[in-house]
């Protein structure tokens, strides 16, 4: 089981982090999840970045979507670095970020 | 605790002293967080603002992106604006429910909120700035770009009637002049960063609950374009050939946010570096502008003039017709140069905005006041029972009507 990521279907609502969080630690709040919203407001520019088991980061950008890249230092597009964040469990099976997200720019793929 | 801080941060500009103040679990869960505002406002005289957020304000519910500013009356007229995009939702996980700010500081400066802690940034350099100056500068500062931030202009420097606060670049909320409460307290901006933590009564059935809303409003509304979604007079093609994607507030399923860009290619999806557009979802002020004969390239470019300044555009607007006749790029830019007050546009003739979302005053504030979005719930159709089981399985008591 995996997570695709269609970037461009994305709206940048947020629902996807902090119902990972839900999930995970039975709060609501974006610090603890495995997906990240990346926004730049001034040019519009917004995509996820998904930390993953088996492919390291998956970062869902407008221009595309890019697996296998590494969590390094203590930045990032969280206030919590990704480094320091659990890669995706998907929910047991249950995978609540593409359950929640209202444009299912999230989807499972077997 | 579920779905709160339980406390909000006082500030008295003039003696910097930041103390907290707990707020009862009793009010909060009564799901009117405008009257606990107006209660704090009231607690200082009146002689300040106070910034809110809901008790359903980022919980999973559609749209439950909301928080507020108000401010006191003014010409017998309540001044509230709501506080939208990811702002209220970040607002309340900084740790506040509510923010108290009252006194002036001795100069220009910040308030900065995040992980419980609230300081006073001076900051005399944000006067020679714009509202995107301003925020660029905090966010820059701060190393964090996903740092809300509630930044005024020159206009609301000057504490001009039509000025108007920005969120994170972009106006649309604020039509009843608060950012001069800022101004003339010399608070430029108000900075917040999420970093808490909200714990849910039940979190599986407020997710499902939440989960059957949404699909059912989706069902009846599909997917929105943008603006043109809420209102059908910007769908026209000078508006949509500039349209680079509609972007959500917190939460929310179907956006009235959409950004159009006018110095690139809106179809180029790459990152850009250059300031090329604007977020547009002020619906007063795009109507007032297209009512002047302007293109949707003009009217972008006005609107991104006013939002820099800091100035309510409706008002700018109809102040050129006035004064000169017309509503160009140049009449305007000289007006927002200009250290003239302009009147401000009455809400009652700003049709379109969020505060006439339902056309029912009790409404509007019962919706604001649970941190629901007013535009998006009069649209999908609001009332507490609708988003009564939603609210119980979060906050773990009914909702009060």
């Amino acid at each position: 089981m995996k997570l695709n990521i269609e970037p461009l279907k994305c709206i940048g609502c947020g629902l996807c982090e902090v119902v990972c969080s839900l999930n995970r630690d039975s709060v609501l709040t974006p610090m603890t999840s495995s997906i990240i919203l990346h926004i730049e407001d001034k040019s519009n520019y917004f995509g996820l970045v998904l930390k993953t088991k088996s492919e390291g980061l998956v970062l869902g950008r407008p221009e595309g979507t890019a697996s296998g890249q590494q969590a390094s230092g203590a930045s990032g597009p969280g206030a919590k670095p990704i480094l320091l964040r659990e890669p995706c469990d998907f929910c047991n099976g249950e995978t609540k970020c593409v359950k929640i997200c209202p444009t299912k720019c999230i989807t499972v793929v077997d | 605790m579920y779905m709160a801080n339980g406390r909000a941060g006082v500030v008295d500009l003039t003696s910097v002293e930041i103390s907290e103040l707990e707020i009862d679990e009793d009010s909060l869960l009564s799901g009117d967080a405008v009257s606990i505002a107006e209660r704090l406002l009231s607690d200082i005289g009146g002689e300040g603002f106070v910034m809110g957020s809901g008790i359903l304000t980022a919980s999973l519910v559609p749209a439950a992106c909301a928080g507020f500013v108000i401010g006191p009356p003014k010409d017998n007229g309540k001044r509230i604006a709501p506080l939208l995009g990811h702002a209220g939702a970040e607002f309340k996980l900084s740790g506040f429910d509510f923010l108290v700010v009252k006194g002036r500081a001795s100069e220009p400066g910040y308030l900065w909120a995040r992980d419980g802690m609230l300081e006073f940034v001076r900051a005399p350099e944000f006067k020679s700035l714009d509202s995107w100056g301003r925020t660029d500068k905090i966010r820059d500062s701060q190393g964090d770009k996903r740092i809300q931030v509630l930044s005024v202009g020159p206009w609301g420097d000057a504490g001009f009637d039509a000025s108007q606060f920005v969120v994170d670049y972009w106006g649309g909320e604020d039509k009843s002049g608060l950012a001069s409460e800022l101004g003339r307290r010399n608070l430029m901006a108000i900075a917040f960063r999420g970093m808490g933590e909200f714990e849910v009564s039940d979190p599986e059935g407020h997710l499902k609950a939440c989960l059957r809303i949404q699909a059912d409003q989706i069902d009846r509304m599909g997917r929105s374009s943008g603006i043109e979604s809420y209102d059908a007079a910007f769908a026209r093609e000078d508006f949509k050939g500039l349209l680079h994607r509609p972007i959500a507030c917190f939460g929310c399923p179907f956006p009235c946010r959409s950004f159009l860009k006018i110095h690139e290619d809106p179809r180029v999806m790459e990152h850009s570096h250059k300031e090329p557009g604007y977020l547009h979802y002020d619906i007063p002020a795009l109507h007032k502008a297209f009512g002047s004969g302007m293109s949707a390239r003009e009217a972008t470019d006005v609107l991104i003039k006013c939002a820099r300044a800091g100035a309510e555009p409706v008002s700018v607007l109809a102040e050129s017709m006035r004064s000169v006749g017309n509503a160009s790029a140049s009449s305007i830019e000289k007006l927002l140069g200009s250290a003239h007050a302009v009147p401000r546009v009455g809400l009652d003739a700003l049709k379109g905005g969020f505060a006439q979302s339902f056309g029912d005053a009790q409404q509007y504030m019962k919706c604001l006041g649970l941190g629901l979005c007013p535009r998006y719930w009069a649209k999908a159709g609001f009332s507490i029972e609708v988003v009564s089981e939603c609210a119980e399985l979060a906050i773990g008591v009914p909702l009060k009507g």
